[in-house]
């Protein structure tokens, strides 16, 4: 005992060393910008500063790197708050409450309540990765194929209360979120699935494009067409930091929660942020009475993945330290760095020197807990500017966000082709909003699908059916189905309360019609059909999945199709952001939506005819213009975005943007 | 443009200050440097301010790119006209996207270089779907390393020898991670076929250290895949014996691992041996092989071929090399090519053979 908090002081002076501390404040200071900027992430930013650990101490390296790492969460969330792209994949969640927020005018709020979540989120891991060393391997250890995969399980179930009232509609996204999942080669027998040849589609559709799709350009859409900047309103104080901070302390319980359930799910390995966020975000809807605020601005969806994507770094660590089995692509470089400094990660990081290296993990620690504390102080200098940008006229906004748009599809993983992906997932997202679907599920069933089928052919290769039997297996079976149950009891037990006082039920008329409604369901039931027919050579190990998820979805579909078309599940009078803000008239928002779906198209067009360099200024300076803005404002937006573009992406960081069509023309 | 006027004014220069005896010595120095630098000033010139790139087929972060870093860190220093070498991560579908994109959009001035996997010159051979490449045409710098394919087993699964493993009543359970992944699953597969071993290959684990974790775990008994990667991620199990290897499948034993079998050795058949060969003794030398476009010119082929093994050589690209855990051990480039050339002269019931091996 003596021995591991002689660890812990000893790891908490070594991380104050003075050369320690400022390269820790130097990887903070690169971790902050990589957060903000889409289209560069934690992963790719850590391999580029890989090579200058070469000539550091182990601590120092790691306080770098570490403070790199640990912050990019947060400041990524604040990119998802403010312009609806999400900064990092690790925060896309963030955007469904926290930028309704911004849209609300509570833009302060959110950024509020975002950071001091994300702090909490990054302390509470930060301790559970102090407290859970002793119990680390025995624990992991007993969890093998089948609990990973029932874990998995536990998370598609989420999808329920990811749906709010549209039940149906929700189960039938998330279905389609699992089919998504399946395209690309087959991991276990290497059959192609729907990927039409195209060698983009092997590794299956990313998370990032689709999320910007279904977020972003919606969102642009809207913006374009109430004409207002981002913030449809100005509610005051109410809408500021201060206010976001106290929601924190508010609803403190599930912060606790979801910080929680990000660390201990990511100690699985292949649940990162990226998935987490999402469970922590299901967590949020479904312990809140009132689920119908969720996806308008309600804070709770903001605190809970907040606190999850910053908390599973504590996680991730956790097996990476103990096992060295990266969780994470970030994680996998960090182990690379672990061995550059001479390091086995394994048992021995675990016991305290001079027989192990508990001091080295403690540092991790304090790393963590440090660089948390000083990014969000620095935040909150900057917050109220931040905050400001979403009063800015939406004329100056969208180009910008324009940008965004594209180099966060592109940058991720350098396909020109995931360009294509955000607008095919924007034109998706577009309608879903219309129509009243629910978006979060599809991105749910997409990050959780290739898990869960991977897990399941391990657990039945690897123990024939007994799998099932196994007390891990039962244990999370049983949470799992009282996950189901509760809510209907208690919905069941409310109902009956309130059955005396319950006004009697208007008879719905049943009226067949044909409208948009009716064709979107008409056309995912064609799609399913299709993807099961393109299905039936896949054979059996690949076709299972598809078969499992595609045949219900088909049915649910058919009779939502059913329901659409006798006119049943009346329009709701819905409180849509849309009706907020000035009104404006049908024609104008018409000609207005019809613009800017020419400025996305037209922006990718000119991407590729141009290239990146030349379409970016161009674009930039012809909306301003036409947006009738003066020329010095247009030139030296033009100028900053195109100096900050080229001298970050293209000439410091090599990113190969493609050459536009027209050169390969002209050559 | 400039080196030609530079040496005019140097000639001119010197028949102006004849008459100065010391002058003279100097002139003529010039001229015999002059004269020596000459072949090497084109290329000089070549590469002078230019920038090279090297198309990486994997993400930031993963072996290949980790190689690739460290090299183009020195690259330049070794290639005369000290371009900037930079790396490019062009991911997708186990790296073919970036070998397509080599052999049919890269332009062969010499100033793309490819890095993808290996494997996929067998697997063009054998017919993989969506080869859009000749192997036969790509130009070859070489390869900095060999893998060296071992077979490790946690103590835990009993499989401590290869009687042992040999002898297994039940067939061993061992990792892999997608069917036509180099290691472990070709290796894997071609071992039990050649070797007629006792396995159920479980593929699908998302990489070795997943599957290292399920071997801890007692969900596999081990897995076959390279020794720089086991030796330094399991080295605490293989230093306290809770993990061993039993085999190895390189035409030689590894220096760190002078008792244990070789693979080939074990064969009892000529088609055995062959399939052990082919398999995975020419994957695992031509696996990290750095190529050129097709019809890159044969000077800048040299060039770049000459630095690539100076840069392999340098002291310091060692040292860091050698903290990073990357394995030196280089392959020139007419060895890799000649190695790939093979592959294609293999005859049709072997090929048949592998891709039922392999495919299956």
């Amino acid at each position: 005992m003596f021995e591991m908090l002689n660890a812990l002081f000893s790891g908490f002076y070594q991380v104050f060393a003075w050369s320690t501390f400022s390269l820790m404040c130097v990887g903070i200071v690169v971790g902050f910008i990589v957060g903000i900027l889409p289209g560069l992430g934690g992963p790719t930013a850590m391999a580029l500063m890989l090579p200058f650990i070469f000539k550091m101490s182990a601590v120092e390296a790691f306080a770098f790197l570490l403070g790199m790492t640990a912050v990019t969460a947060t400041t990524g969330d604040i990119t998802s708050v403010l312009f609806g792209v999400p900064g990092e994949p690790t925060t896309a969640s963030t955007i469904v409450d926290g930028h309704a927020m911004a849209k609300k005018g509570e833009a302060g709020r959110a950024l509020g309540a975002v950071l001091t979540s994300s702090l909490v989120g990054a302390l509470f891991a930060a301790f559970a990765l102090a407290a859970a060393i002793p119990i680390i391997r025995p624990l992991v250890l007993t969890f093998g194929s089948p609990e990973f995969f029932m874990l998995a399980f536990l998370g598609i179930t989420f999808v329920a209360s990811l749906s709010g009232e549209a039940q149906l509609k929700g189960i039938i996204s998330g279905g389609l979120g699992l089919m998504l999942a399946t395209i690309g080669l087959d991991p276990i027998s290497g059959i192609q699935r729907y990927t039409f040849g195209q060698l983009f589609l092997w590794d299956g559709i990313g998370l990032v494009p689709v999320t910007i799709g279904f977020y972003a350009i919606p969102e642009t859409i809207e913006l374009a067409v109430l004409g207002t900047s981002i913030a449809q309103q100005d509610v005051g104080r109410l809408g500021g930091v201060m206010e976001g901070v106290k929601d924190t302390f508010r609803h403190w319980w599930l912060v606790i929660r979801c910080s929680a359930l990000g660390t201990f799910t990511a100690i699985i390995p292949g649940m990162g942020a990226a998935t987490t966020q999402w469970l922590a975000y299901a967590h949020a809807v479904q312990s809140s009475p009132n689920k119908e605020r969720f996806g308008k601005g309600a804070v709770e969806g903001v605190l809970g993945p907040g606190a999850a994507n910053n908390s599973t770094l504590g996680g991730s660590l956790i097996t990476t330290i103990a096992f060295g089995v990266p969780a994470s692509v970030i994680m996998a470089i960090l182990l690379g760095a672990f061995i550059i400094q001479g390091i086995v990660p394994g048992p021995d990081m675990l016991l305290p020197p001079p027989k192990g290296k508990l001091d080295l993990t403690f540092s991790f620690v304090w790393v963590i807990i440090i660089s948390n504390i000083i990014t969000v102080a620095a935040c909150f200098l900057f917050l109220k500017p931040l905050a400001k940008i979403t009063q800015v006229r939406g004329s100056l906004i969208i180009p910008c966000i324009l940008l965004l748009i594209y180099l966060g599809a592109f940058a991720e993983k350098n396909a020109f082709e995931d360009m294509i992906v955000v607008l095919f997932f924007g034109a998706l997202g577009w309608i879903m909003e219309k129509l009243e679907w629910p978006r979060p599920p599809i991105l749910l069933g997409l990050v959780l699908g290739p898990l869960a089928e991977n897990r399941l052919f391990l657990s039945s290769d690897n123990y024939g059916a007994a799998w099932l039997w196994r007390p891990g297996v039962l244990i999370i079976l049983m949470l799992i189905l009282a996950g189901i149950l509760y809510p209907i009891i208690k919905e069941r037990r409310q109902k009956r309360q309130g059955e005396a006082s319950a006004p009697v039920r208007e008879p719905r008329k049943i009226q067949p019609r044909l409208n948009g409604a009716v064709l979107f369901s008409l056309s995912i039931v064609v799609m399913v059909a299709l993807a099961l027919w393109r299905s039936r050579d896949f054979g059996f190990r690949a076709g299972l999945f598809p078969w499992t998820i595609g045949f219900p979805v088909l049915a649910l579909a058919i009779v939502q199709l059913g329901s659409d078309l006798l006119g049943y599940g009346k329009r709701r009078a819905h409180a849509a952001v849309g009706e907020m803000g000035p009104k404006t008239s049908p024609e104008l928002a018409y000609r207005r939506t019809l613009a800017i779906i020419g400025w996305i198209m037209g922006f990718f067009g000119a991407i590729w005819l141009l290239g990146f360099l030349l379409a970016v200024p161009a674009t930039m300076i012809l909306y301003l213009k036409l947006a009738k803005e003066k020329w010095p404002i247009t030139l030296t937006m033009a100028l900053i975005t195109w100096a900050l573009f080229y001298g970050l992406f293209d000439y410091a960081l090599h990113v190969p943007f493609p050459e536009g069509q027209l050169f390969v023309w002209l050559k | 443009m400039r080196t030609p006027t530079l040496m005019d004014s140097n000639e001119l220069k010197g028949s102006r200050v004849k008459r100065i005896t010391g002058l003279v010595v100097l002139s003529l120095y010039f001229f015999i440097l002059l004269f020596f630098a000459a072949p090497a000033s084109a290329q000089e010139q070549f590469y002078k301010g230019k920038t090279v790139r090297i198309v990486v087929g994997f993400a930031a972060g993963g072996g290949f790119d980790t190689y690739s870093r460290t090299i183009a860190r020195r690259l330049g220093n070794h290639t005369p006209g000290n371009p900037t070498v930079i790396v490019e991560n062009m991911t997708g579908a186990g790296s073919l996207i970036a070998a397509n994109h080599v052999f049919k959009v890269a332009k062969p001035d010499g100033l793309t270089i490819g890095h993808f996997i290996g494997g996929l010159f067998l697997g063009q051979v054998l017919g993989q779907k969506g080869v859009e490449f000749d192997a036969r045409r790509f130009e070859y710098i070489g390869a900095p390393v060999k893998d060296h394919v071992v077979c490790a087993f946690t103590k835990a699964s009993g499989i401590t020898s290869i009687e042992k493993w040999v002898a297994s009543k039940t067939p061993v359970k061992m990792g892999g991670v997608a069917p036509g992944a180099s290691t472990p699953d070709n290796a894997t597969r071609i071992l039990k076929e050649a070797l007629g071993l006792p396995i159920q290959l479980v593929s699908g684990y998302k990489g070795t250290s997943d599957i290292r974790l399920a071997s801890e775990s007692g969900e596999l008994a081990g897995g076959c895949w390279g020794w720089d990667s086991i030796s330094a991620t399991w080295r605490k199990s293989l230093e306290s014996g809770d993990a061993l290897v039993v085999v190895q499948a390189a035409p030689k034993a590894h220096p760190d691992l002078p008792k244990v079998p070789l693979a080939i050795n074990l064969a009892k058949t000529d088609e055995a041996r062959h399939l052990i060969d082919v398999g995975i003794h020419a994957d695992s030398e031509i696996v990290r092989t750095y190529t050129l476009p097709p019809a890159t010119p044969k000077d800048r082929v040299q060039i770049l071929r000459r630095a690539f093994f100076e840069t392999l050589r340098d002291p310091e690209f060692l040292a860091e090399a050698k903290k990073a855990n990357l394995g030196v051990d280089p392959i020139h480039g007419e060895e890799a090519e000649k190695r790939i050339a093979a592959l294609f002269k293999l005859d049709s019931t072997l090929v048949a053979k592998l891709k039922d091996i392999l495919y299956r």
